[in-house]
């Protein structure tokens, strides 16, 4: 008796064949423009590796320090500020806890420009929302932070903090109160109980905030722009300036094959350790 | 146009309409099908002319709704419209190849002439249509008028509308501005002023501004010693910059509140909108001289062409011409809320629709002095090399 072929791959086929169009083929057209000679446009030149070189010899390598020092500091400020506030989400809101969520929601509606803007004219010296208000009503004068790379971080960690709390609240409703009464019962102190049971339980919906919130941080480009002053260039920003005003496609696609490996890198090994089975069973 | 008489024509035989009551219209629905049939038996190109909307590939003027709904109720067609972000950008999509999305492309001068015309990317316009339009500007833009016009001069590859210098904007109650117009690109040189400006970064601008601040012309091939001066000037002037920003509206907000005294890029498209709301400390700056064949301004002419399509739409040619009427011509001029200066404003039907006020905000009273202290934007020789010291310095920075 023969056996039935598996149906499997002709349903996987569809979905198969919109990755390949929609995701593999822009990769691998980005990473053939990345071995064509400077400046061209073509996609049949000579084959070369110089457009990696310059990027290493050109200076790039800081824009992508500064990128990844912001998705890196991002990440850490919004798991610091994102933890307690699920916590007091999950435990202590009650019915307001929705209400609460929508309002941490309600700003990703508006658009992320809109709501830099609105900062930059919140911390803007002098007339500023924040300075003059303080002038006007304490008679204090502040400097301000705005066009420096302290002002980005905070727009960063602004914009960013959303995509930390919900993934981590799911993260923490995984956590079952009787495990911490357990815990303290058997003399475990707030830290014990916060490292050895909570974060533990609560780990799949943190590393999910944070590979969303670092992956989004390294390709941010609006804070630097808008409230740092460009007083520092991210890898996003010097991708942009080849593409656009330099007319320089290959090494705009190499610095883009290069921030595409670096994300890898970082994400795919903690991907392998994600288990969503977990997460997604309540 | 025959076109649309046949489809009125099918569409009025549509047996949809009334009921079928006897072999007559059976007949007029089997003739109805048939040339349904043919019609999708022609080429797809042809066969969706019809059906898509004139896409504009622009600057926001172009896209302002009383514009186009001005365009819509006297021609009845449909417009689509996305905005620019630079002019490279744009003349990458086109060259990507989306010469098959886009009918009409605004864009400054030497792009058509250098850049879009030799490599194909937009469509000669009939001059006996066109050229006449060109007696009705400002004589400056009289025929054969240079960027208009191919290089063998046998194209015209565009009409000339919106234009004005470019240079940069001060505070009036900080700095004079006839001490400006004297000192012109100097002001940034002066160490004074070192963390009081800003620059706006449309940074093939900034490129051409930092050759005048380091005294070389910025559309004349340049030694190395050229290149010296402006990698030096460059790397001060960004260094020395109290911020960069891409949003104008930034850097006149910082003026107002006695951040910086001064930035560039900038000229009336960055400050008439606020003089004309009463703003009195932003003032556009042409320098009275300067390295570029003794002069220190550059001025910009916005070229609208028509893109050369596959599936070319002749109401691509209809809409360059509605463009140039006077009532359209005020609408482009009064874009989105801007105010800015165009070449059919020697038409004194146009002058009369604006307001002293209005006049005043584009500091009309001196703007033919300013185009003429101005050299026309160029392409800028050797600006692969100036580009990469500029984009380093922005590397520096922080």
């Amino acid at each position: 008796m023969s056996q039935r072929s598996s149906p499997g791959p002709w349903f996987a086929a569809p979905v198969a064949i919109f990755m390949l169009v929609c995701f593999a083929a822009p990769i691998f057209i980005v990473a053939w423009y990345s071995l064509m000679p400077s400046r061209t446009f073509g996609l049949t030149g000579d084959l070369t590796l110089e457009n990696y070189r310059s990027a290493v010899t050109d200076g790039y390598t800081r824009p992508l320090m500064w990128s990844l020092i912001g998705a890196a500091t991002t990440t850490l400020a919004t798991a610091i500020l994102a933890w307690p506030t699920a916590v007091i989400l999950h435990r202590y809101a009650g019915r307001w806890a929705a209400v609460a969520s929508a309002l941490i929601a309600l700003p990703i509606f508006i658009s992320e420009s809109v709501r830099l803007f609105g900062m930059s004219v919140f911390m803007m010296p002098r007339g500023g929302i924040l300075a003059g208000t303080m002038n006007a009503v304490f008679d204090i004068q502040i400097g301000s932070i705005l066009n420096t790379w302290s002002a980005a971080q905070i727009g960063m960690i602004y914009i960013h903090l959303p995509f930390m709390l919900f993934p981590l609240l799911l993260g923490v409703s995984l956590i079952p109160a009787d495990r911490i009464e357990a815990a303290r019962d058997l003399g475990a102190t707030r830290w014990q109980t916060f490292r050895e049971v909570e974060l533990p339980l609560a780990a799949p919906g943190l590393l999910i905030g944070m590979l969303l919130t670092f992956v989004l941080c390294l390709g941010a480009n609006a804070e630097a722009a808008i409230l740092g002053g460009r007083a520092v260039t991210v890898i996003t920003a010097a991708i942009e300036q080849r593409f656009n005003y330099a007319q320089d496609w290959p090494m705009g696609a190499a610095l883009t094959v290069i921030v595409i490996l670096v994300t890898a890198l970082i994400v795919l090994p903690v991907l392998s350790r994600l288990d969503l089975n977990r997460l997604t069973r309540r | 146009m025959n076109k649309d008489r046949a489809l009125k024509s099918l569409a009025s035989s549509n047996p949809l309409n009334r009921p079928m009551q006897h072999s007559s219209h059976r007949r007029k629905f089997l003739k109805t099908v048939a040339a349904g049939m043919a019609a999708a038996a022609l080429p797809t190109g042809l066969a969706a002319q019809s059906n898509r909307p004139l896409s504009l590939l622009t600057w926001d003027a172009y896209a302002d709704p009383n514009l186009l709904a001005l365009w819509k109720d006297q021609t009845g067609v449909d417009v689509r419209y996305e905005i620019h972000i630079s002019d490279p950008s744009s003349v990458n999509r086109l060259r990507a190849g989306e010469t098959s999305v886009w009918d009409f492309i605004n864009v400054n001068n030497p792009w058509a002439r250098n850049i879009m015309w030799p490599a194909g990317l937009i469509k000669d316009l009939p001059r006996d249509r066109f050229e006449p339009l060109y007696a009705d500007m400002k004589p400056k833009f009289q025929m054969p008028y240079k960027w208009a016009m191919s290089e063998d001069e046998e194209h015209l590859l565009g009409i000339v509308q919106r234009y004005e210098t470019f240079d940069f904007v001060i505070n009036p109650d900080v700095i004079s501005p006839a001490l400006a117009q004297d000192e012109g690109w100097d002001l940034f040189n002066n160490p004074d002023f070192a963390g009081r400006y800003g620059i706006l970064a449309y940074e093939d601008w900034n490129v051409m501004d930092i050759c005048m601040g380091a005294g070389v012309h910025p559309f004349r091939e340049k030694s190395d010693e050229d290149v010296a001066k402006f990698e030096e000037t460059c790397k001060r002037w960004i260094e020395n910059a109290s911020f960069i920003t891409t949003d104008f509206v930034q850097l006149n907000l910082a003026i107002l509140n006695g951040e910086i005294d001064l930035y560039f890029t900038g000229g009336t498209y960055t400050t008439a909108a606020a003089r004309l709301e009463g703003v009195t400390e932003l003032y556009a700056i042409t320098p009275n001289s300067g390295p570029a064949d003794g002069k220190g301004g550059i001025n910009w002419i916005e070229l609208n062409s028509a893109v050369n399509n596959p599936d070319f739409q002749e109401s691509a040619f209809d809409w360059l011409e509605f463009i140039t009427t006077v009532d359209a011509a005020e609408l482009v001029a009064r874009g989105n809320g801007n105010l800015q200066p165009v070449s059919q404003m020697s038409n004194p039907d146009l002058m009369a629709r604006f307001s002293t006020d209005e006049l005043a905000a584009i500091q009309w009273d001196e703007f033919d002095q300013r185009i003429a202290n101005a050299v026309e934007f160029d392409i800028v020789p050797d600006y692969d090399r100036l580009y990469d010291i500029y984009s380093a310095a922005m590397r520096d920075r922080g």
